[in-house]
């Protein structure tokens, strides 16, 4: 009933195509991320679900309607803005009442339903306010809250946790889900941090330049990624990614391919090794490596690594108690090459990885 | 140290004077309010106020019909500022938050008009009021000036710096229909701005002389800037109940002011600084 179909999706302003192709299908009652870096198309194909943008091409449906011509408020779909974008001179209760106004609820039921909404996220004391006087968080959960009251079918997030700080964010994640699994609503939520795609969707989508590059589960898109820039966009630190040696490579950037690439394909012209697979040992057991530096996250640290014959540093993620190296020491690597991951010309994951 | 404390002193004199120069003309004013025609000629002229005042009232309204006057004047103000108003929000509205063909020609072209100097509308206004057939009618007033280039300037500027594109979006989402949007959202939120052109225009129109004065005929519906006028002849003035009209004439004016001078002063600034 939820269930968001986007077929053959094209936006052009003027001359210029922003989104060149966008296929996907969000299920009902599903949480679907859409991730990208900036400027990829994400909050415009989310704009144009919401109606807030019109379609260039293709179709969109919305609980198997089409609904490229609705307007907005006719889709079934509530939005929530990453800047919360309530009314100043309205108070708490009448931005939630506000969209049920409008479609001509009686004020008792009104009062009723926003005051439902705001038990449910526990703002009930702060509806008489006026949103100046309210702080970050606190207005997220109004802006929250009037999307909640219109009962939609679909909700549709646009970076709203951007605006506050980190320990926020992290409470108002927990937060979002458990309100996803309460309501049991379809979802759509754009973000550009990945750790929130991948903690908070059931499925995420990967945009980029316009098209999605990969659709699928957060560990599929972990594990098995599609190409380089799922694999690059997906996981921090970044994963490693080590071309296949030409004729002047060193001798350390050999001994590195011949680890990393055991049981790679032929086409394999590049491997990719994310840094918790990337084992320090002893100068004498693996390939020689210097460190750079080290960062001290508290319960695991990532090594920096500089390989002669490499332009890029490697990275290492290693647990506690195996975090005594100091910046200019030599050390061995030992990627377990079982984790390696081979990309073949066209940057996609050459088959047999 | 002497420096110190001497330039507080010197600046105070200097705004002091100043202010004494500035405020002198209305003091006098409101001072041969009340006193008879030969009193005000008299060497030295008088500077306190006498008991002439209900004298030179009935003078004035004997020689013109002065309260109607008064009356238009007041009717003409708040029409032309209700509509200048309504259609300068509405225009700074649509050029600060859609996107149309030819916008910003349309601009351009509305900017353009405060370039002609007022004395260049004057035949052709009185021609096209004439072909109208509202010489000598109020609306004549009150209607040509609806939409001023300035007031729609003003609007745009406030309206793109204070109404975010975010909240018109969330309305739409809401079910808003657009003139709901216009109704609901933005006028609130440009309270402070409409205040401040409500202002300027009241003022304009009250002080307007030109206007009446290409189209007005009849004594009875002129505003008071004209009134005021035909009371001065080369020969016959009377002075006293000349004052006692002016400064009747501004009072409304100064009540508005001293209601709404916190918020000139915010108003001509908003946008300034973002």
């Amino acid at each position: 009933m939820g269930q968001v179909t986007l077929k053959g999706i094209r936006k052009s302003f003027g001359k210029v195509d922003v989104i060149r192709g966008i296929d996907l299908e969000v299920h009902d009652g599903e949480f679907m991320v859409f991730v990208g870096p900036s400027g990829c198309g994400k909050s415009t194909t989310l704009r144009m679900i919401a109606g807030l943008e019109t379609i260039s091409e293709g179709e969109l449906l919305i609980g198997g309607q089409r609904a490229n011509d609705l307007r907005p408020a006719d889709r079934g779909a509530a939005m929530v803005f990453q800047s919360y974008a309530l009314y100043p001179h309205m108070t708490v209760a009448e931005n939630m009442g506000f969209a049920l106004k409008m479609a001509g609820v009686a004020k008792a039921q009104r009062n009723e339903q926003v005051g439902r909404a705001a038990e449910i996220l526990r703002i009930t004391e702060l509806l008489g306010r006026y949103p100046k006087e309210l702080s970050g968080g606190q207005r997220q959960r109004v802006a929250i809250g009037r999307a909640i009251v219109r009962k939609p079918m679909v909700f549709l997030f646009d970076e709203p946790l951007s605006n506050l700080d980190a320990a926020l964010r992290v409470n108002m994640r927990i937060e979002l889900s458990r309100l996803h699994k309460e309501l049991g609503a379809t979802m759509i939520y754009v973000t550009h941090d990945q750790v929130e795609a991948m903690t908070m969707g059931d499925r995420i989508a990967v945009f980029n330049g316009g098209v999605v590059e990969q659709l699928g589960s957060p560990m599929d898109l972990y594990n098995r990624p599609a190409n380089e820039f799922v694999a690059g966009f997906i996981g921090a630190p970044r994963i490693n990614l080590v071309d296949r040696p030409g004729d002047g490579s060193s001798t350390t950037h050999r001994a590195l391919w011949d680890v990393l690439a055991t049981g790679a394909p032929a086409q394999a012209r590049r491997v990719g090794l994310r840094p918790e697979h990337l084992h320090l040992v002893g100068v004498e057991h693996g390939v020689l490596a210097r460190v750079e530096l080290a960062e001290h996250l508290g319960d695991s640290s990532i090594i920096y690594l500089r390989v002669e014959g490499l332009d890029t540093l490697l990275s290492a993620k290693v647990g506690a108690g195996n975090q005594h190296v100091e910046p200019g020491q030599a050390v061995g690597l030992a990627p377990d090459a079982a984790w390696a991951l081979s990309f073949d010309v066209h940057r996609r994951l050459a088959p047999g990885s | 140290m002497n420096n110190d404390r001497l330039a507080p002193w010197a600046a105070y004199l200097i705004v002091g004077v100043g202010a004494l120069i500035m405020l002198a003309p209305f003091y006098f004013m409101f001072v041969f309010a009340t006193q008879s025609r030969t009193e005000i000629f008299s060497l030295p002229p008088p500077m306190w106020f006498g008991d002439d005042f209900f004298n030179n009232l009935k003078i004035l309204t004997e020689r013109i019909p002065f309260w109607r006057n008064l009356g238009w004047s007041l009717y003409v103000a708040i029409a032309s500022t209700a509509l200048t108003l309504l259609f300068c929000s509405m225009g700074g509205y649509a050029f600060g938050c859609f996107e149309f063909r030819y916008k910003n020609a349309l601009f351009a072209f509305v900017m353009a008009t405060m370039l002609l100097p007022s004395f260049m509308n004057m035949i052709p206004s009185f021609m096209v009021m004439d072909a109208l057939g509202w010489i000598d009618q109020p609306r004549a007033l009150y209607i040509p000036g609806a939409a001023s280039a300035f007031g729609i300037f003003l609007m745009r500027q406030f309206v793109v710096t204070s109404v975010p594109k975010d909240l018109i979006e969330a309305a739409r989402m809401d079910g808003c229909s657009e003139l709901g949007i216009y109704w609901r959202i933005v006028l609130p939120l440009l309270k402070p701005a409409l205040g401040t052109l409500g202002l300027i225009t009241f003022i304009a129109s009250w002080n307007n002389f030109m206007g009446p004065l290409i189209v007005m005929r009849s004594p009875e519906n002129y505003t008071l800037p004209l009134a005021l006028r035909s009371l001065q002849s080369p020969v016959d003035t009377e002075w006293g109940a000349l004052m006692t009209g002016s400064a009747i004439a501004t009072i409304p004016l100064l009540i508005l002011f001293m209601m709404s001078s916190r918020q000139l002063i915010s108003g001509l600034t908003a946008g300034a600084v973002k």
